[in-house]
């Protein structure tokens, strides 16, 4: 009796293990399963998500610490449409307080693309209407509100010129979804910009809840770019547009000892905050940038680089005598004429500048040979980008005696600045050589990187010394004399101050036969201690084809209001106080 | 061994008394997995919390940045230079003219060194940690003497 309760006992305890081992070789089946499989990939999906975390653009400073380029929060509306319940009702709520087409949201939330149950209305949602549609909602009760709680808002940053159009020449733009960027500081330190962005896994367990990892900052800039001086060359720009009839323009003004850009104003700009507007404004021919985008050829400002070669080989002095006796000059057998096509007599070098001497400054270059001048044409960085920290910079163009499309009155022409393109920024790097002491800095906008809390300075490259010094001098003394001598309207009392202008005639296909002129300017001070370097250039102004009586009184405008907002008292006053 | 049989017998224990043992260790180790879980569940649900509350400071940085990045750029909007010269203007403000400006020497005027955005030092950080957790026992009596005695060049 005992036994046999004992076995039934046994019995039982045997059957026991053997379905706990069923269940266990179940279990192990199941979890080895294909199916397990699939059912394990698709948990995971629930289990949380990879998120990508980018830094907030950094922003662009000018030198005096004003906010050119920040962010601004918007908000991506979207509709979860497994819990909406009235799509009427939310397209009419979204046209009201988010501003959104009725129907383009209708037809979005009612007929969706198949597996989608969210759908985004707006990317870009202004805050005010969020907070105009928050506030609609929370004055609903029952249904409603439990319906427009569908509708669900997500902030992220865009970017926002504050300023607007001021200095968007330089600034360059991006567009809304952050996709696109262009143009100058925006795209030429985009990775600076941008950041490193961090991928960070979120898990759906709340025990599991996480730190965010610290995201590294991004790169903010500060330029060398003054806003008031911009603001005000923008103005003085538009201005002498209206003034004198231009078709477009570009100012630069820039520190010739360090190269430092203080200034780039050009016309037409756009608010880079519309960006849109970019085919309207600009039509497809016009570059974005004119003042490094778009070379043209810059007539007699390049005399002065002529003329610093000649005298710096030593092949010319001040003093040197030209006699032009028929106002004309054949180099390579073609016939060079001054601007009047007048003859001029007896001219010392300073002459030739101060009238403008085509016939002259053709002589002085075949004195030079073609090998120096074109040695020192490229050692002014003619023809070569100058490395300017802006996206978008062109070369120009410099025949060379080496190419096929070169012939020897080139050598005539390039000496007056026809025949050879430049570009402004490239113009104003090589004066700088004159402004100074032969060096010539690298032209730059960036000035600090603030990284990490830590600003860092970029140092001043100098890419060259094409001039001694003592040529500098010179040409200064030669400038200055020559613009007193002149009388130019380029003048302001109590500054010394040298320059040059220009009137180049516009090529055509059939050679310069156009009326139309590209009038510039180029000119420095004070001469002494150059702070300032001023190139601009008036694009066909038709009040007056001469750059004496376009773009020299211009440069006195710029001069006058630098001198106040640079703080650069009058030569004598400087150097009275200079002693104490 | 009729004597050791009843030693052992003697010594034996109690039924009653090996179940109640064996019943008081099951007790002792359901109480120990109860408080192992109990302080198990205690730190896990704090850990939890904090994990939400980090989760939460984590939103609540990000908006703060949403809304630094908002109020400078509405403060540079409102600064900028087309505002700030309309605000001149209506104050009967012109722009000064070269003949406007006055130069005078000022002793020891020390030119604005220009814009800095630095926000670091080189110095390090000063450590959140409390001086008990980070200090042995002779550095805190050495403070403290150091602390309690008359500091030099003091008044006599």
């Amino acid at each position: 009796m005992k036994n046999d309760i004992f076995w039934r006992f046994r019995m039982v305890q045997v059957a026991l293990i053997l379905v706990g081992l069923a269940v266990i070789v179940q279990i192990v089946h199941i979890q080895n399963s294909p199916e397990a499989q699939l059912i394990l990939e698709k948990g995971r999906t629930y289990v949380g998500s990879w998120q990508t975390i980018y830094p907030a653009r950094g922003g662009i400073y000018d030198r005096q610490g004003h906010l050119l380029a920040g962010n601004q929060a918007v908000y991506e509306a979207g509709v979860d449409l497994a819990t909406m319940k009235d799509a009427n009702e939310i397209a009419l709520a979204a046209q009201i307080y988010l501003k959104l087409d009725y129907t383009t949201v209708y037809a979005a939330i009612t007929a969706p693309d198949p597996d989608v149950t969210y759908v985004v209305l707006d990317k870009f949602t202004a805050p005010e209407n969020v907070l105009a549609f928050q506030g609609f909602q929370e004055t609903l009760t029952g249904l409603s509100a439990k319906n427009l709680s569908a509708v669900y808002f997500q902030p992220h940053l865009i970017r926002s010129y504050p300023e607007k159009a001021l200095a968007s020449n330089v600034l360059g733009l991006i567009t809304l979804d952050g996709g696109r960027r262009s143009f100058g500081i925006e795209e030429k330190y985009d990775s600076l910009l941008a950041g490193t962005a961090v991928k960070r896994w979120i898990p759906a367990n709340p025990h599991d809840a996480q730190q965010v990892p610290e995201v590294p900052s991004s790169t903010t800039l500060i330029l060398t770019l003054d806003r008031e001086i911009q603001a005000s060359m923008e103005e003085i720009l538009d201005n002498a547009g209206q003034i004198y009839g231009a078709q477009s323009g570009s100012i630069i003004v820039a520190d010739p000892r360090t190269g430092e850009i203080l200034a780039m104003a050009t016309t037409p700009r756009i608010d880079p905050n519309h960006y849109w507007d970019y085919d309207t404004a600009l039509n497809s021919e016009a570059p974005y940038n004119r003042a490094i985008s778009q070379a043209y050829e810059p007539g007699s400002v390049l005399k002065i680089l002529t003329m610093a070669a000649a005298l710096d080989k030593g092949v010319v002095q001040p003093g040197t005598i030209y006699n032009d006796v028929t106002g004309v000059i054949f180099v390579g057998g073609v016939p060079i004429h001054n601007w009047d096509n007048a003859a001029w007599g007896k001219q010392d070098m300073t002459g030739c500048l101060q009238h403008s001497l085509n016939v002259c400054l053709a002589w002085v270059a075949t004195q030079l040979g073609k090998n120096d001048f074109y040695t020192y044409m490229q050692k002014f960085g003619l023809g070569h980008l100058t490395g300017i920290d802006l996206a978008g910079e062109t070369t120009g163009r410099l025949k060379l005696p080496d190419d096929t499309d070169w012939y020897e009155v080139d050598l005539g022409t390039n000496a007056f600045g026809q025949g050879v393109s430049v570009t402004p920024i490239q113009m104003i790097m090589a004066a700088s050589a004159i402004a100074t002491n032969g060096q010539m800095p690298r032209p730059h906008v960036l000035q600090a990187t603030v990284q990490a809390g830590r600003q860092h300075k970029i140092p001043i490259e100098i890419v060259g010394t094409p001039i001694s010094s003592a040529t500098a001098q010179t040409l200064n003394a030669m400038l200055v004399n020559s613009l007193e001598n002149e009388s130019s309207l380029a003048l302001v009392p109590g500054y010394r101050l040298a320059g040059k202008t220009g009137t180049a005639s516009i090529p055509t296909p059939d050679g310069y036969t156009s009326t139309r002129t590209n009038a510039s300017f180029v000119g420095w001070g004070p001469v002494d201690d150059p702070k300032f370097i001023v190139y601009i250039w008036l694009e066909q102004p038709t009040t007056s084809i001469w750059g004496s009586e376009t773009a020299a009184p211009v440069f006195k405008q710029v001069v006058q209001k630098l001198i106040v907002l640079m703080g650069i008292p009058p030569d004598q006053v400087r150097l009275s106080l200079s002693g104490h | 061994m009729n004597k050791v049989t009843n030693l052992a017998r003697k010594y034996r224990q109690a039924p009653w008394r090996t179940q109640r043992q064996w019943l008081g260790l099951v007790l002792l180790g359901v109480v120990m997995t109860a408080m192992v879980a109990g302080v198990y569940l205690n730190v896990a649900a704090r850990g939890t919390l904090a994990g939400r509350e980090v989760l939460d400071l984590n939103f609540e940085i990000a908006a703060n940045k949403r809304t630094n990045a908002n109020l400078q750029t509405k403060l540079a909007e409102s600064s900028s230079a087309a505002a700030m010269q309309q605000h001149a203007q209506a104050l009967g403000f012109t722009p000064a003219s070269p003949e406007d400006i006055v130069y005078v020497v000022v002793p020891g005027y020390v030119p604005d060194p220009g814009f800095n955005l630095s926000t670091t030092t080189d110095q390090p950080p000063a450590s959140i940690i409390m001086p008990e957790y980070r200090q042995t026992l002779f550095e805190w009596f050495f403070e403290r003497i150091q602390s309690s005695s008359p500091a030099a060049g003091g008044q006599q």
